[in-house]
């Protein structure tokens, strides 16, 4: 692939896998850096098994560690009091 | 805060502000709070505080601009302010070490993980949870703003009053601690099922 790299900061710069990656993973990649780092994948093994435990905890996270519902007596008890000051 | 913004509002413009950009985001912020306090109950004092102030310094706040950043930006600060301090974890973290170790040149950063997507697949329980709580809350933190309410990173620096390369730094290094804990734990799973 002989492309110009979208990650690079200015042309000809050297990207390392890690730093597409981590752009990536910060959501701070845009759709043509994000297409390019698929086709990346195709042909780099460590990108491709890095990427997919990432999305895996990410998933994770996501299902797992938002649980926490706000106590019912909370939204009540905050409407009170703005309502006290308003 | 940054420019004090005004904003003039009727004492019926507040309420709506309140009610419809400020509340819809209770949930996110009970998270958040629970995440910094690991306690419920302080969780519910925190982010009752925070909402008062929101409606307090509800004039800073620009109509239409991102309401969710903004009270994440107060929890934070109250956070800091009256929770951190009688919090029951000193901050181990040596920040000025492990960033300027991470930004520099020679560190020689690579893809490495031991850790098997198998392992990750068996987590079904606590243990992704429960290792994000352990870690230092400045790392649990960013991954929470990042990975779960999607925060970008000028939203992030913003919201955590940091330059960007820090948000940045310690995103990745927070991604790397968060690997090593579920390596433990997935190798302690594998200790039970020979």
């Amino acid at each position: 692939m002989s492309r110009p790299n979208p990650f690079a900061k200015s042309p000809g710069k050297k990207v390392t896998c890690l730093e597409m990656l981590e752009a990536i993973l910060d959501g701070d990649a845009t759709e043509e850096q994000q297409e390019y780092f698929r086709e990346h994948m195709d042909e780099c093994i460590p990108c491709y098994k890095s990427h997919a435990i990432e999305m895996q905890i990410k998933q994770l996270i996501k299902s797992k560690c938002c649980g926490k519902h706000v106590p019912p007596d909370l939204v009540e008890r905050i409407r009170n009091q703005v309502n006290s000051i308003s | 805060m940054e420019e004090t913004h005004r904003e003039k509002y009727t004492e019926k413009e507040k309420v709506e502000v309140f009610n419809n950009e400020f509340l819809p985001h209770i949930n996110s912020m009970y998270n958040f709070g629970y995440r910094l306090t690991l306690d419920e109950d302080d969780a519910k004092d925190l982010v009752q505080d925070t909402y008062l102030k929101a409606f307090r310094f509800i004039e800073s706040f620009q109509r239409g601009t991102n309401a969710k950043a903004w009270l994440f930006r107060i929890l934070k600060n109250s956070f800091i302010n009256d929770y951190r301090k009688k919090s029951k974890e000193p901050s181990k973290v040596d920040y000025q070490e492990v960033e300027s170790y991470y930004n520099s040149d020679d560190v020689d950063r690579q893809i490495t993980t031991d850790l098997r997507i198998e392992s990750l697949q068996d987590m079904i329980g606590d243990e992704i949870s429960n290792a994000l709580n352990s870690l230092d809350v400045d790392f649990r933190t960013v991954i929470i703003l990042c990975d779960l309410e999607g925060f970008k990173y000028d939203e992030m620096a913003k919201i955590l009053d940091i330059p960007i390369g820090t948000v940045r730094s310690r995103l990745h290094r927070a991604r790397n601690l968060l690997k090593d804990k579920l390596s433990v734990y997935a190798k302690k799973m594998g200790y039970k099922n020979p």
